[in-house]
């Protein structure tokens, strides 16, 4: 049983993409991970596929994939750029995502081609509106 | 020697392997996935994860352990329980859910091991599971000795091919008298269905092997050959699409695959002589 909408937490201070990544500007860096969304309707995670340090992905790529029992699902870049760094503490504690998704279940950051993109990802109420 | 199990709660195969290990006396830890096990299983599945399979509805519970093997799925956990590894080949995962149990493979096992084999078909028909077994026309024997017992509630028979060639295609000598046989049996079990897969076929050995796809030609070959046996034309026969991926063998893994457009044209000779022939959609 998922989440109704209005217990589903989505901070403020950052920006969704249509593929349920989030991303948080650090920086000139940013963070990427899953929404709590994405996280609760996958269930219980059982393993992450990061990629490595130095691949540069294109907006809308496939960057990874979150398995849990039930399903697998392919996370998109919700900008274009390079890794400089991923998450490797979910290697082992996959279910960090579960637990907190906006905090230590961050999956990678990246150096953005053009950070411009960040600000045509969606706010936390545009957001609302396409999972409602 | 223990066992480990990893379930999922509410998993009625789960808990048919437990009750044959209780009922045995063998030893073994639960670990359910989804309560005080969730960690221990998320262990298990990082470090097993290529082995381990995934069906359409997700990872396939119980999962059975003793340390080294790995075996998945009811089928494949009480054969090994049973029988260790005597009964490889005969039982894979299988994708069918709820009382169906599927990746039973007549064909595919060591037919010395058939006591043991129909001992696990047994048990699993005594605990109200359906079976749905597959053959590609070998261990024709064993297929009598499940039709006599009414072991099987649904049999998929693979004509691999026309009679000329279906040891190319098997690549191994295959008494095509046993085949017939089969054939004949699939076709008295209350449900079954026969189907083909278009899949490249060797016709020219060498530096530089000639392989072409079976056509449709041959599909209709393949379409007479089971109406001669069965003495109808009205048999529930498929054809299906075969991938690359599937293939084991480097020649033929670098085809280009058929469109499921392409195999249209295959469906008209196979009607000639089995009326109700159809493209298979959906992978099974």
């Amino acid at each position: 049983m998922t989440k109704p909408v209005e217990e589903l937490i989505l901070p403020d201070d950052i920006h969704y993409y249509e593929e349920h990544t989030w991303v948080k500007t650090e920086d000139n860096l940013v963070k990427v991970g899953i929404s709590d969304f994405a996280q609760d309707n996958l269930g219980s995670i059982i393993f992450i596929e990061l990629p490595n340090v130095g691949e540069s992905f294109s907006k809308g790529d496939e960057f990874g994939q979150a398995e849990s029992a039930k399903t697998v699902s392919a996370l998109y870049m919700p900008i274009s750029g390079e890794i400089v760094a991923i998450n490797s503490l979910l290697e082992e504690t996959p279910q960090t995502v579960n637990e907190s998704p906006y905090g230590g279940g961050w999956m990678i950051v990246v150096k953005p081609s053009n950070l411009d993109e960040v600000a045509s990802l969606l706010t936390k109420n545009k957001y609302i509106d396409l999972i409602k | 020697m223990s066992y480990t199990i990893y379930t999922a709660t509410g998993c009625t195969r789960c808990k048919i392997v437990k009750q044959f290990m209780r009922e045995r006396g063998i030893d073994y830890v639960e670990q359910d996935m989804k309560a005080a096990g969730k960690e221990a299983f998320q262990k298990f599945y990082i470090a097993n994860r290529k082995s381990i399979f995934r069906g359409p509805a997700g990872v396939e519970f119980p999962i059975l352990t003793d340390g080294s093997t790995i075996r998945q799925g009811i089928g494949a956990s009480i054969a090994f329980l049973r029988a260790n590894h005597q009964l490889d080949g005969f039982f894979s995962v299988g994708i069918l859910h709820k009382e169906w149990v599927d990746g039973i493979h007549i064909s595919s096992g060591n037919p010395e091991y058939a006591v043991e084999f129909l001992e696990v078909l047994r048990y699993l028909k005594g605990n109200n599971m359906k079976l749905q077994l597959d053959t590609n026309g070998l261990n024709s024997q064993l297929l009598q000795q499940i039709l006599d017992e009414g072991l099987a509630d649904v049999v998929i028979m693979n004509v691999v091919g026309p009679r000329e060639l279906y040891s190319g295609i098997l690549g191994q000598d295959v008494d095509i008298t046993e085949v017939e046989k089969t054939i004949s049996l699939v076709s008295r079990f209350p449900e079954y269905k026969f189907q083909t897969m278009v899949v490249p076929v060797i016709r020219q050995e060498g530096d530089q092997p000639e392989v072409r796809y079976l056509t449709a030609q041959e599909i209709g070959e393949t379409a007479k050959f089971i109406q001669e046996v069965t003495g109808s034309m009205k048999n529930p026969y498929y054809i299906k699409l075969w991938q690359p991926k599937e293939a084991s063998d480097p020649r033929v893994k670098t085809m280009e695959p058929m469109t499921p457009a392409g195999l249209l044209s295959y469906r008209n000779p196979a009607r000639v002589h089995q009326v109700f022939a159809e493209i298979e959609k959906a992978s099974t």
